[in-house]
């Protein structure tokens, strides 16, 4: 799952880098409010952590000028200021939740996590198509109740499929989903993934639409 | 020395006080005023009396000097008579008196007669006597009347003056202990509203039915609530502020912890827990910046710090040496020029203060391999500190705002806690002292000047 986090604190900003890549998230770090509102109308995250004091442009700026501009990324809001009344302007501005620093690791990775899950209409925990089950707090595969071992890649991959289920996703979409600043992607990467996820997991489960990219398809094909 | 009557430590006793003795002065005085006019009218009136009394006794006397043998005691008229008398001498003889009349003349001592009025010893009690004679001298008429009865007359006049103010004394008390009592009414009503308050109740006191006497003790106390006002407002806005820039340390901490306690490879959990350190350093410094700076307002609104003669040059240097080992560690170049000692009028901890923090703040927001200058020097008699680098300056918008609690350059990778400046910036207040801001001239980077406020150059700056 690749999130954005906007927080101008470098040690805080390092710590919270660091943890949630542990937890499995892909996450881009920016410090300041413009690159948190350019980024986030730029590319497809799955979710934002939005820091309110950010310098160059306050958080509930960035927050308002998103959601104006359509984007429906769900947004974190991670901030000292406790106050209810800012608690409610941040709320009423579009953001999804609202969390007072300091936090645990833990309950940030699960809040976002539930937060990737309500925006794709899915309330429960695990991501489920046909026998196969996503636990994303575990990162953890069972196909027909059977464990199955994927790389953290292929995780990732399976759980963007997952998550856009009967939508077809383009190369450029699942590496975006994939790879975070600065990673190398390989050309052929996102075919050897799904090469893998198919032998794993069964060949009907993912299509190739020619020209266009992938798709999850939710229902099994009649036989 | 302790005076006669204590004056009462209540305002009634004290009104009650005065008035009273006030009032009986004023009778007093009126009594002995009375006193003596009366007995002045009183002396004429007797003495006309006797005056004529004797006339008549004389133009009586003429023609009826031959009735001899008929007695000479008249008869007594009056319950007064008494203590009046009167004698009639025809001849050397006496020809006629009232019943107590003594038989010698009523001359008393001295020249066998004289006319006119005398005070004489008759029996032992006082008498005031005329003398008179005939034209042709052979009768001789004294009329005398008893001293006593005129003292008994001024007496019963004083009586009547004096018996009223002893009546009307404790009912004048009553009264006036009633008025005083309602008059200062207010005041208790005040001081209970005033002791029945809650501490934070720092509302102005209200006017109401107070006496106008009252009006500029209310106003002060008032203004004091406001000033009190104002002092809580801001520690609480301090206290608030300071929890909420503690929070983001905090944070950092719990989450590399995290992270340290998650990770297994060796060098990222390192890493990890570095950060850890580095968050208890910050939070640290944060705590020590805000301790430093509630002492100072503190020390501001309650008594002005100690002051003395400063030696500048030798604190700036003390101060660059203590911070040199930070800046050779960024490979910069740190360096500090003096030629004459400056001495200025201050409180040496907080001038210390003051350069550490210019000094940390050119250290620590100019880039590895910078050059940091220190100087200091007198600029017209005045000793002056000018702390300059070749570091990224400082935009004006950014210059603007230095200084504000908490405020932060944008970007700056730099952990600070933007609090620093507020230090300066009260230190250099308590100091009279202005500080300059602007572009280095001469290494390019932020120049902080701190000279004295009523330089003459600093319009020019």
């Amino acid at each position: 799952m690749r999130i954005l986090l906007a927080e101008d604190d470098s040690l805080l900003g390092d710590g919270l880098r660091a943890g949630l890549r542990q937890l499995g998230f892909l996450v881009d770090w920016v410090r300041d409010g413009e690159a948190a509102e350019r980024e986030l109308r730029a590319q497809p995250y799955e979710a934002a952590v939005l820091d309110l004091g950010l310098p160059r442009k306050d958080g509930l700026a960035v927050l308002e000028a998103i959601r104006r501009a359509g984007v429906k990324t769900p947004v974190l809001v991670l901030t000292a200021r406790d106050a209810v009344p800012d608690r409610i302007r941040g709320l009423d501005l579009g953001a999804d939740d609202y969390v007072v620093k300091p936090v645990d690791l833990h309950e940030l990775a699960a809040r976002l996590r539930a937060l990737v899950r309500r925006a794709h209409g899915q309330p429960q925990e695990c991501l489920s198509v046909r026998d196969v089950v996503l636990n994303p707090a575990a990162r953890s595969v069972r196909r027909a109740g059977e464990p199955v071992a994927l790389s953290a890649r292929e995780f990732d991959l399976l759980q963007a499929f997952m998550l856009g289920a009967d939508r077809v996703l383009s190369r450029e979409q699942l590496e975006q989903q994939l790879y975070s600043w600065g990673q190398e992607v390989d050309s052929n990467a996102i075919e050897v993934h799904i090469h893998n996820l198919r032998r794993k997991l069964g060949a009907t489960l993912i299509h190739t639409v020619r020209g266009v990219g992938y798709m999850l398809q939710r229902d099994a094909p009649p036989p | 020395m302790t005076p006669l009557i204590r004056t009462p430590r209540s305002l009634q006793g004290r009104l009650l006080l005065l008035v009273l003795s006030g009032v009986a002065l004023v009778w007093l005085v009126t009594a002995a005023l009375t006193w003596f006019d009366v007995r002045h009218e009183l002396d004429e009136l007797l003495d006309g009396h006797l005056a004529q009394a004797a006339a008549l006794l004389v133009l009586q006397q003429g023609g009826e000097v031959e009735n001899e043998g008929r007695g000479i005691d008249a008869p007594m008229l009056h319950r007064y008579a008494p203590r009046v008398a009167f004698q009639v001498f025809h001849e050397g003889r006496l020809a006629l008196r009232s019943a107590n009349a003594p038989a010698g003349p009523m001359a008393g001592a001295g020249p066998p007669f004289a006319a006119g009025f005398r005070t004489v010893q008759i029996e032992g009690l006082a008498w005031r006597v005329f003398a008179a004679q005939g034209a042709e001298r052979d009768v001789q008429v004294y009329v005398g009347e008893q001293i006593g009865s005129r003292g008994a007359i001024l007496r019963a006049v004083l009586r009547s003056t004096l018996w009223p103010m002893a009546v009307a004394l404790p009912l004048l008390v009553l009264a006036v202990g009633w008025a005083v009592h309602r008059g200062v009414q207010p005041i208790r009503r005040l001081g209970r509203s005033l002791a029945e308050r809650q501490p934070q109740a720092l509302h102005p006191v209200a006017f109401g039915d107070l006496p106008a006497e009252m009006l500029p003790m209310i106003d002060a106390l008032n203004g004091l609530f406001e000033r009190i006002a104002l002092l809580l407002q801001s520690e609480r806005r301090f206290t608030a502020d300071a929890a909420h820039e503690l929070r983001t340390p905090i944070a950092a901490i719990r989450m590399q912890a995290q992270v340290a306690m998650g990770e297994a490879d060796g060098a990222r959990r390192q890493h990890a827990l570095q950060g850890m350190l580095e968050g208890c350093d910050r939070a640290a410094r944060l705590v020590e910046q805000l301790l430093s700076l509630s002492r100072l307002e503190a020390a501001e609104m309650v008594q002005a710090p100690a002051m003395a003669a400063v030696d500048l040059r030798a604190l700036a240097r003390r101060v660059v040496a203590e911070l040199a080992p930070r800046a050779i560690g960024k490979r910069q170049a740190l360096a500090f020029e003096g030629d004459t000692p400056c001495t200025l009028p201050g409180n040496e901890t907080l001038l210390a203060v003051l350069v550490r923090n210019l000094v940390d703040n050119a250290v620590r927001y100019s880039p590895a391999g910078a050059r940091i200058r220190v100087a200091v020097r007198p600029e017209d008699g005045q000793a002056a500190l000018q702390v300059e680098d070749s570091g990224p300056g400082l935009a004006e918008a950014d210059r603007q705002r230095l200084g504000e609690r908490f405020f932060r350059v944008a970007g700056s990778e730099e952990s600070g806690s933007g609090l620093g400046w507020s230090i300066v910036r009260r230190i250099a207040a308590v100091h009279g002292l202005a500080l300059e801001v602007g572009p280095s001239t001469a290494l390019g980077g932020l120049s902080v000047r701190v000279v004295h406020e009523n330089c003459p150059d600093r319009a020019g700056a």
